[in-house]
């Protein structure tokens, strides 16, 4: 696949993975910071556990170095897609509980959710080299959230931002393996390079 | 000047009523209006406006659009720029906006030529925006988390109008808000920015007459980052003396950006930076080990960061931080030098060794304490001895010999290399040749051509000269392959004496000396100079050297300056090595000013002026012009004596005749009955006897004035009568002698009565009637035998002693009738005194004719040839004429002048009825 395209086509998708790497990286990094301050803020005991979010694929799957370069990138769109989703609307009720009591979280949940946006928009020009069509984001995106209890909200913020590092995490090793040259998209990164 | 058409005229809403009969009770209408309404007009374009008269008001004020005037700011656009389009409609076009100003009214003018305002707009001339350009952003780090980004451009020309700037940034699916520049239109800053996103940012600029927008760029944020720099810096030193140890805390997350590092460093106390080199510091880290470094040295640090691969900004330079490295051995040997004081003892030296402190970077550390070991050359089995020293001189008595000293110094790491010196003997190894100095700056070079011979190194000796202290030795060592060093601390202006000795091996050559200056300057004062001796054309001068201290340079020459007071100033080059100089070729007896001038090569100084005099005459002038003229003055008053001495007779005769002694004269035995035998001297002899005529004693009344002015009124009278009436006639008793005058005697007493008074009375005189030596005849008195009279005549005046007046007493000596004071005669005293030398045998003796005889005496006036005596007798016989007296009692005044009367011959009494002196 990417041995076929053009010398401009793999120096874009180079540059792509290359600050998708970075911005996952970043991303993970500020989700990190923004889950201690979230924690803090929200009350909540850090090694709370937290039931997987609904609507956000898993992170961790098993045979992920069987999967194909597109794939990669498809399922991390769903994944960034749902999140940019849940992170807007988390944005939202924090804006309704805390006001601008705490600008500090809402700038940060922000950034965050621009990253999630920003990151989306890579993969999706990533797909774009591919030469596949972007699935329309009505029809994939996640279900409407069912109406919450405040402290289901807080435990879903929580699990929310869990879940996006990890993915933070695992988009820069699909990303890495993206740029990858040759057939060996498919290949399971090592160890080393781990984001 | 266009701000001011923004202005809002406020006058142009005044809407003139034209007189409107229906318009009671409501708002005013307006006659007319302009189109367009308060436009915004580019510069330079052309504009057209119209101004449209209501139809209500035509008929009514009759009012039409030909009468309409348009107005800019209350200057009538002229009328070439109107047209009418119909009678309600005018219009104004200007080519050009910028002739135009606000407001634009149009006016009327109504009847009775009436301007009046229809209506009126603001006008606005403007530019459109530019195009921005030159847009550039840094994102700048404010913490760890916090990243802005600052965009700056160039907003273009100035549009004069209010212009809006715009920065705008998106995302390809997201639009940020626009960031809107605050008091400045060429930058703006957006607080929240993403990194790894390619951003789209440019500039919007937007104004009344249009929108331009800037060149887009499109950058990810995080490639145009300008990172803090790194924090908390620390320096340690490691276990080796050359390195130090970095460590610092970067305040950016990896996750952001990856870093590479500078590293700069210098020696505390210095200026100038070192630089690790980059390649060891281009991947992320936060600690560091620089090595190559100074032991025992102190050095500050400080780095900086960007983006690993170089896309983006330097962050600043961190704070510095210092250090220092560990101690080391010393790295060489202290130089050692000594001197040798060899005047105290034959047999024996004193040496001062002395040696100079490690530099720091030789030291490497504290240095505790030197060691100074002696080896006596010439006897192997003599002992070393070894000193421990602290400070960095030792001295040393030794046996004169050959010695080598060897010198280490030690800090608590270890000890240096030792340094080692000969002491020889003696200097007799070859010395350096041509050695020379060159300034250089500020530091004064030395070089010298090496001998022949291998030099292990060279000892370079100084010291600063003075006058009035001792040469302070400083020195320092070169290596042998060096032909030149460059002294430091070198001051201008002051003399050095430099020295070089080359060391061998086995011992050392002699030292070779030059002075030298770093830098010259003119003498800071002029040699004073002065004279040591003068003399009529020439003048030898003398001067001292300038100290050393005032010379400020090599003394090249003096110059002598000097002239006289008007004359031109002469110049003379002299010698430095001179102290004297004579200047020859004078003026004599001529006031001269010298001044002396000492120049280096860097200028000259005249010292202070001195002036002397040449002499008049020069040496042995005097005393040849002295001396022959003594010579000549004793030969000619030796030769005048020798002249008088052979000629004493002849002079005696003159000056000294020989007076006839009357006590000794045969008169003394003369009687009237015997005829007087007459014994002629030889003086004497000197007159014919036929030229002598008998005496006769006359007698004369005091008061018989007619007759004695008779006498005098007829002086030559009485020389013809006595001439012819002298003949024949002898004189009575005592009145004749062989001297007697031949001239008539005239007397009225009898010769009886003469007689009888013979007894007492002696011949006084005679008159010689013969000229004297071929002069005039004149009568002379000889002295008579007899002193009888005069010791009467003194008795006399005694008894008139204080009854006489002034006159009387000054002519006591002319008192000739003794019994009768007021026949004598009136004479000056101090004219007697004048002449008494000289008048013995003229004046006295005319002026007792006169009285004798009755006859002027201006004959012997003239015989005497004295203009003063002559006034004198005229006055005495003036006086004497009125018939006042002499008293005979002042010659008892003047004693002296009685004393000196012997010699005059004078008579000094005569009674009356007795004989007068002739």
């Amino acid at each position: 696949m990417a041995a076929a395209d053009s010398p401009s086509t793999a120096l874009r998708r180079r540059d792509l993975c290359s600050r998708g790497i970075r911005l996952a990286g970043k991303m993970r990094a500020d989700v990190v910071d923004l889950l201690d301050v979230y924690v803090e803020q929200q009350g909540l005991d850090a090694s709370a556990s937290v039931a997987a979010v609904e609507g956000v694929p898993l992170a961790a799957v098993e045979r992920w170095d069987e999967q194909t370069g597109t794939q990669r990138l498809l399922e991390n769109l769903a994944a960034y897609r749902a999140f940019r989703a849940l992170l807007a609307q988390m944005l939202e009720e924090q804006r309704e509980q805390l006001g601008e009591a705490d600008a500090g979280l809402g700038r940060a949940l922000a950034a965050v959710l621009l990253q999630v946006s920003a990151f989306t928009y890579h993969l999706e020009e990533l797909l774009r080299l591919e030469s596949r069509g972007i699935p329309g984001e009505e029809g994939d995106g996640p279900p409407p959230p069912p109406r919450l209890s405040l402290f289901e909200q807080k435990l879903r913020g929580l699990g929310v931002l869990r879940e996006l590092a990890q993915w933070a995490v695992r988009s820069a090793r699909d990303l890495r393996q993206l740029a990858k040259p040759g057939p060996a998209t498919g290949t399971a990164p090592g160890l080393a390079e781990s984001p | 000047m266009f701000s001011r058409w923004n202005w809002v005229a406020y006058g142009f809403c005044l809407v003139l009523n034209i007189c409107s009969p229906d318009a009671s009770g409501g708002l005013v209408q307006s006659c007319g209006h302009i189109i367009p309404e308060s436009p915004v007009l580019a510069l330079g374009s052309n504009f057209t406006a119209l101004c449209i008269l209501n139809e209500t008001c035509l008929d009514f004020g009759n009012i039409y659009a030909n009468q309409i005037i348009w107005k800019i700011k209350n200057r009538v656009v002229p009328k070439e720029q109107y047209r009418e389009i119909n009678r309600t409609v005018s219009s104004v076009t200007f080519n050009d906006t910028s002739s135009l100003a606000t407001p634009l009214t149009c006016n009327i003018l109504a009847d009775g030529q009436i301007e009046q305002n229809i209506y009126g707009i603001t006008v606005t001339v403007g530019l459109a925006p530019e195009k921005p350009k030159n847009l550039s952003c840094i994102v700048h780090q404010m913490s760890r988390f916090t990243f802005v980004m600052n965009c700056t451009w160039n907003p273009g020309r100035h549009t004069f109008l209010d212009t809006e700037f715009r920065l705008k940034y998106s995302w390809p699916e997201e639009v940020f808000p626009d960031c809107i520049p605050k008091g400045v239109n060429n930058s703006c800053t957006v607080n929240d920015i993403q990194f790894f996103v390619n951003t789209e940012i440019w500039v919007e600029a937007a104004n009344a007459l249009g929108k331009a927008e800037s060149d887009r760029l499109v950058v990810d944020p995080v490639e145009i980052v300008k990172p803090l720099s790194p924090q908390n810096v620390s320096v340690s030193s490691g276990i080796l003396p050359t390195v130090l140890k970095l460590s610092w805390e970067n305040r950016i997350s990896d996750a952001v950006m990856l870093l590479k590092f500078n590293i700069r460093y210098r020696i505390i106390g210095d200026t100038s930076w070192m630089e690790v080199p980059s390649e060891d510091t281009a991947s992320p880290r936060t600690s560091f080990t620089v090595q190559g470094l100074r032991p025992y040295t102190g050095y500050a640090f400080s780095i900086r960061c960007m983006k690993e691969d170089g896309v983006g900004y330097w962050s600043d330079w961190s704070e510095e931080k210092t250090g220092i490295t560990t101690e080391d051995q010393p790295s060489k040997g202290p130089p050692i030098w000594r001197i040798i004081d060899a005047s105290h003892s034959p047999a024996s030296w004193t040496v001062h060794l002395m040696w100079k402190a490690l530099k720091p970077f030789e030291a490497n550390g504290v240095i505790l304490q030197y060691e100074v070991t002696v080896r006596d050359k010439s006897s192997l089995s003599s002992p070393l001895k070894k000193y421990n020293v602290t400070s960095t001189n030792h001295t040393l008595q030794l046996p004169k010999g050959t010695y080598e000293v060897t010198l280490i110094a030690r800090n608590s790491v270890g000890a240096s290399p030792p340094s080692v010196l000969l002491i020889p003997a003696s200097n007799s190894e070859a010395p350096v040749k041509n050695l020379r100095t060159l300034p250089k700056h500020d530091k004064l070079w030395v070089g010298w051509t090496a001998p022949n011979n291998y030099v292990l190194k060279y000892v370079i000796e100084w010291c600063l000269v003075s006058s009035s202290s001792d040469c302070v030795i400083e020195w320092q060592i070169a290596l042998g392959d060096v032909q030149g060093v460059d002294l430091k601390g070198i001051k201008p202006f002051k003399c050095y004496l430099i020295t070089v000795y080359p060391l061998y091996a086995d011992g050392q050559g002699s030292g070779q000396s030059v002075k030298a200056y770093l830098k010259q300057d003119r003498p800071s004062k002029g040699p004073t100079v002065q004279t040591k001796k003068v003399g009529k054309a020439e003048a030898v001068l003398t001067w001292n050297h300038l100290a050393v201290e005032e010379q400020n340079g090599f003394i090249r020459n003096y110059t002598i300056l000097y002239k006289t007071i008007d004359g031109n100033e002469t110049v003379v080059t002299v010698d430095p090595s001179k102290t004297e100089y004579t200047l020859s070729s004078l003026t004599s007896d001529t006031l001269y000013t010298v001044r002396m001038m000492a120049s280096t090569d860097n200028g000259s100084r005249t010292g202070p002026d001195f002036t002397f005099t040449t002499q008049k005459f020069g040496k042995g002038e005097i005393e040849a012009i002295v001396v022959p003229v003594c010579l000549a003055f004793l030969l000619i008053v030796l030769l005048g004596v020798l002249f008088c001495f052979n000629k004493r007779d002849l002079i005696k005769k003159h000056i000294w005749p020989i007076v006839p002694d009357p006590s000794k004269s045969n008169i003394a035995q003369w009687s009237p009955q015997v005829p007087a035998k007459h014994n002629f001297n030889s003086k004497d002899q000197m007159y014919p006897e036929g030229s002598f005529t008998d005496v006769s004693v006359v007698e004369i009344e005091a008061d018989d004035k007619k007759s004695f002015s008779e006498q005098d009124l007829k002086p030559f009278d009485l020389l013809k009568k006595e001439k012819s009436t002298s003949e024949g006639h002898s004189s009575g008793i005592g009145g004749s002698s062989c001297m007697s005058s031949p001239r008539q005697s005239v007397s009225d007493s009898d010769e009886g009565e003469t007689t009888q008074n013979t007894s007492s009375t002696v011949q006084y005189s005679t008159v010689v009637l013969n000229g004297y030596r071929d002069q005039t005849p004149v009568q002379v008195f000889s002295r008579s035998e007899s002193t009888q009279p005069l010791l009467d005549s003194e008795e006399r005046s005694d008894d008139h002693a204080g009854g006489a007046d002034s006159t009387a007493q000054r002519q006591q000596y002319f008192r000739q009738n003794g019994g009768q004071d007021e026949n004598n005669t009136d004479r000056p005293c101090f004219e007697r005194a004048k002449q008494i030398t000289h008048a013995n045998e003229g004046d006295l003796v005319g002026f007792v004719q006169l009285q004798v005889s009755g006859q002027s005496s201006q004959p012997l006036g003239l015989g005497m040839e004295k203009n003063t005596q002559e006034a004198a007798l005229s006055s005495i016989l003036q006086t004497y004429t009125e018939g006042q007296t002499v008293r005979p009692e002042t010659v008892e005044e003047n004693p002296l002048s009685v004393d000196d009367m012997p010699k005059s011959y004078l008579p000094q009494t005569v009674r009356q009825g007795g004989y007068m002196p002739q």
